[in-house]
């Protein structure tokens, strides 16, 4: 399964500076792990130590939020698109 | 040189109208356009739960924002909120949860009479004033 996977906002720096990248996977965790194994670091800025995906950041997959439809077990479509979106927030 | 934002009178007003409607909740949204032209307000809701001295804007609207930006040929250029009772400088929190560093922060303050917008650039926890056009 080929996706694309795009990182609006700060996490573009943990994948080179580009703000859309490929990947494969069947699952978020298969995603991560394979952009992981090119830019070592990038699974850790997404998820915790608990292996959850952090506060800060939202996952969707096409119109998915991840954290309601099974977190890192979460299909991902052949062709379909990844959204990583650190929030927007402060005070 | 310092970096300027080219945000018209009629965004700055609409930027100012929302932030007067929230009050005293903060008001947030994005401005989209090319480079440092903003070209449009998107208003965005503010979803954090204590809205009054915080804010987040909704994960969803998020989506749909980058979704219609892209349709539109559109970069993210701004993210702005208000300060209703307190200076138009980004705060503690505003410099810990910044995450995008390429766009502008926009922030306007209602604290006096006359209200006051400034835009600044937040990298790392710095903040930089960028001057407005």
């Amino acid at each position: 399964m080929t996706v694309t996977v795009r990182l609006p906002g700060t996490l573009r720096d943990s994948v080179g500076g580009v703000t859309k990248i490929e990947a494969t996977g069947a699952t978020l965790d298969e995603v991560f792990a394979d952009i992981d194994r090119r830019h070592p670091g990038f699974r850790s800025r997404i998820l915790d130590d608990q292996g959850g995906i952090r506060s800060y950041v939202n996952v969707y997959v096409g119109d998915a939020d991840a954290r309601g439809s099974g977190g890192l077990t979460t299909a991902v479509p052949d062709g379909s698109e990844v959204m990583v979106i650190p929030a927007m927030a402060g005070g | 040189m310092t970096e300027r934002l080219a945000l018209s009178m009629e965004l700055r007003d609409e930027i100012l109208a929302h932030a007067q409607a929230d009050a005293p909740k903060e008001a947030c949204g994005l401005i989209a356009g090319t480079g440092s032209d903003a070209r449009r307000v998107i208003r965005c809701a503010n979803a954090h739960p204590a809205p009054v001295t915080r804010y987040a804007i909704d994960p969803r609207e998020q989506l749909r924002a980058f979704r219609d930006m892209d349709a539109k040929g559109e970069e993210l250029v701004a993210i702005y909120h208000s300060h209703p009772i307190t200076q138009p400088y980004p705060s503690p929190t505003d410099r810990a949860e910044a995450h995008y560093p390429d766009a502008f922060y926009v922030l306007v303050s209602l604290r006096d009479t006359h209200p006051e917008i400034r835009a600044y650039r937040v990298r790392d926890g710095w903040v930089s004033e960028v001057d407005l056009a």
